[in-house]
């Protein structure tokens, strides 16, 4: 599994690690029971078998694209707003400040050179220290893709409404609030969209337990 | 009441009073494909406002993906949208093999090609189907089953089932095709040209069908584009955007075949296309049999147990409903840490209330059918 795994580089910085990861975890619903005799976890692999492989060109073009959307940004709304560049696997990644999320969508929206004006995917993820949301938008006139990310705390988790920018995204976020807790400010009609009212919890959430202990 | 020239004394006009009206359709209605219900507030035949009440169908599948090995969702897969499973399975195949940075042998790229493009026929058959019997014409619901029938029955051959195939792997598919199958749909082919021909004929230019959708639930490129549509829903208002095209993906940049676009963005629009997108995928079935490799293995070299490396992963396919997405989120281990799925008919629906507006309430169900929605998919 090493050759194929060690072809892949560009692997965003802000995976959670497996510890942490596991610890977020209920332990009864992770058994380590599964893993072959022969197979290593991945964090005790020898660091002398990885082959110093050159970087992927298409992550270092990602790398560089989101660098300079994130200059667009910095330039328009400040430096603080531009908290990371870098790359999603391929595509390039650009994570802004949670005050700044809807401006610097609408800003990248309108930008002659970018235009990113077409939602492909709009996704939540729990992280143990925060709520990461990841946009994935295009540019049907430049040819862009781009992920847009934006991160909330766990507790209180609040992001500004896209839906002023990008009337699709509406129900995504009700997904979101609904499967993952997250309130959206200057959102028409937030509701939840699964799950019905009165629902306990949030189920995409690691802690959340069906039988109400522990969700939020 | 002046209009209609009815005079009414004072005393029955204190008694004739105008009130919205609240309809529920579904969740138990044929014609919501599923179990959609509609909240539809009417002044009297007109739609004032539509609340989709949608979830009834839903199985939590981002959320059981978390404790799947990558594998073991492949099947999860084939509940979503149900009347097109392998593309399902394919969507998601395809993301962990990004990831991965596999090669996928020749073989196994042409007969995914292949079940696919089937499918996405099998899928337009069932749509034009349930969308005429929606607007009252019960036969062509009866014949399109007999085309579906038999790319069911192929593939029952390939991976032995009719509905949920869980045909394809991380690197590959599980069965190579059986002797004589690959011959078998090169009949095929030249068979459901003339169904289309047929349909054509009798679909297209018939009067009361024509009265039914054209012109009904117009909207332009603008604002498809803003509201997230994808496949045929954002072409038919005459925008050329298809991912096999624009993002290419498997070994679509092999085949030569048309997009077509609509003109006005209408209910006929979208009947019509899924028509002709059912001649440009016979078109890739027919180049995909004549290159496919004889012979060859039909699953790449894979590990046992498949471990994604850390990072996050997207990648999206042109479903037979649109943009079919996965977002995988990986710690480096053999489940994923977070799945999300695009689901092209969840967006689609978002319009919806949009179309309804100002509607009569006879054309409600012209516009929710060629939505072309599946439940399974909405719901997720």
């Amino acid at each position: 599994m090493s050759e194929t795994n060690d072809q892949v580089q560009g692997q965003s910085a802000d995976a959670p690690s497996a510890r942490v990861a596991a610890e977020a975890r209920p332990a009864s619903v992770h058994p380590e029971g599964h893993r072959p005799a022969g197979e290593r976890p991945a964090g005790e692999r020898p660091a002398a078998r990885k082959p110093a492989a050159p970087p992927d060109p298409r992550v270092e073009a990602a790398k560089e694209t989101a660098a300079r959307i994130g200059a667009v940004i910095a330039q328009a709304l400040g430096e603080a707003a531009v908290e990371e560049t870098g790359a999603a696997h391929r595509t390039p990644m650009v994570r802004v400040r949670k005050q700044d999320w809807l401006a610097a969508v609408s800003l990248l929206k309108d930008h002659p050179d970018w235009r990113l004006n077409y939602v492909e995917c709009m996704a939540g993820t729990d992280y143990p220290e925060y709520i990461e949301i990841a946009l994935y938008v295009q540019s049907t006139s430049q040819g862009h893709f781009v992920c847009l990310k934006t991160r909330t705390d766990r507790q209180d988790a609040e992001v500004p409404s896209l839906v002023p920018c990008h009337p699709g995204v509406n129900w995504e976020e009700r997904e979101i609030y609904d499967l993952l807790g997250v309130r959206f400010t200057g959102h028409p009609d937030l509701r939840r969209i699964m799950l019905w009212e009165g629902f306990a919890g949030h189920p995409l959430r690691k802690d959340y337990s069906e039988w109400g202990e522990g969700s939020t | 009441m002046e209009q209609t020239g009815v005079r009414l004394t004072p005393a029955m006009e204190a008694t004739v009073r105008e009130e919205e009206m609240l309809l529920n359709v579904g969740p138990q209605h044929p014609s919501t494909h599923g179990v959609l219900r509609l909240l539809v507030k009417l002044s009297g035949e007109t739609i004032l406002d539509c609340d989709p009440v949608i979830g009834y169908l839903h199985r939590g599948t981002e959320k059981l993906a978390e404790d799947l090995q990558y594998t073991q969702i492949i099947p999860y897969t084939d509940r979503l949208d149900y009347l097109a499973a392998m593309l399902n399975n394919y969507a998601f195949c395809h993301t962990v093999e990004e990831a991965l940075g596999l090669e996928i042998p020749e073989r196994a790229e042409y007969l995914r090609v292949i079940v696919m493009e089937l499918n996405r026929i099998a899928s337009h058959l069932l749509f034009i189907g349930t969308y005429l019997l929606d607007l009252g014409a019960m036969s062509p619901f009866l014949y399109v089953f007999q085309e579906r029938e038999r790319i069911v029955q192929m593939f029952n051959k390939i991976c032995g089932a009719r509905l949920t195939y869980n045909y394809m792997r991380i690197g590959g598919v599980k069965w190579d095709a059986p002797p004589g199958w690959l011959e078998e749909v090169a009949a095929f082919v030249p068979f459901m040209r003339e169904r289309i021909k047929m349909y054509d004929e009798l679909i297209t230019n018939n009067e009361i069908f024509l009265h039914r959708v054209r012109g009904v639930g117009v909207y332009d490129t603008e604002t498809a584009l803003a509201y997230g549509l994808s496949g045929i829903n954002l072409r038919c208002t005459g925008y050329e955007w298809d991912l096999r095209r624009k993002k290419p993906y498997s070994i679509y940049d092999r085949f030569d075949f048309d997009i077509p676009v609509g003109k006005n963005g209408d209910c006929f629009d979208r009947y019509y296309l899924h028509l002709l997108e059912m001649e440009q995928s016979l078109r890739i079935v027919e180049q995909a049999l004549q290159q496919i490799p004889a012979s060859g293995p039909v699953l790449g070299k894979v590990p046992k147990v498949i471990r994604v490396p850390a990072g996050e992963y997207y990648s999206a396919i042109e479903g037979a409903r649109g943009e079919l997405g996965f977002y995988i989120v990986s710690d480096g281990k053999d489940k994923p840490y977070r799945m999300k799925i695009r689901k092209p008919s969840f967006v689609n629906l978002q319009i919806l209330p949009r179309l309804l507006k100002g509607q009569p309430i006879a054309n409600l169900i012209a516009i929710l059918g060629a939505v072309d929605i599946v439940l399974g998919e909405v719901d997720a």
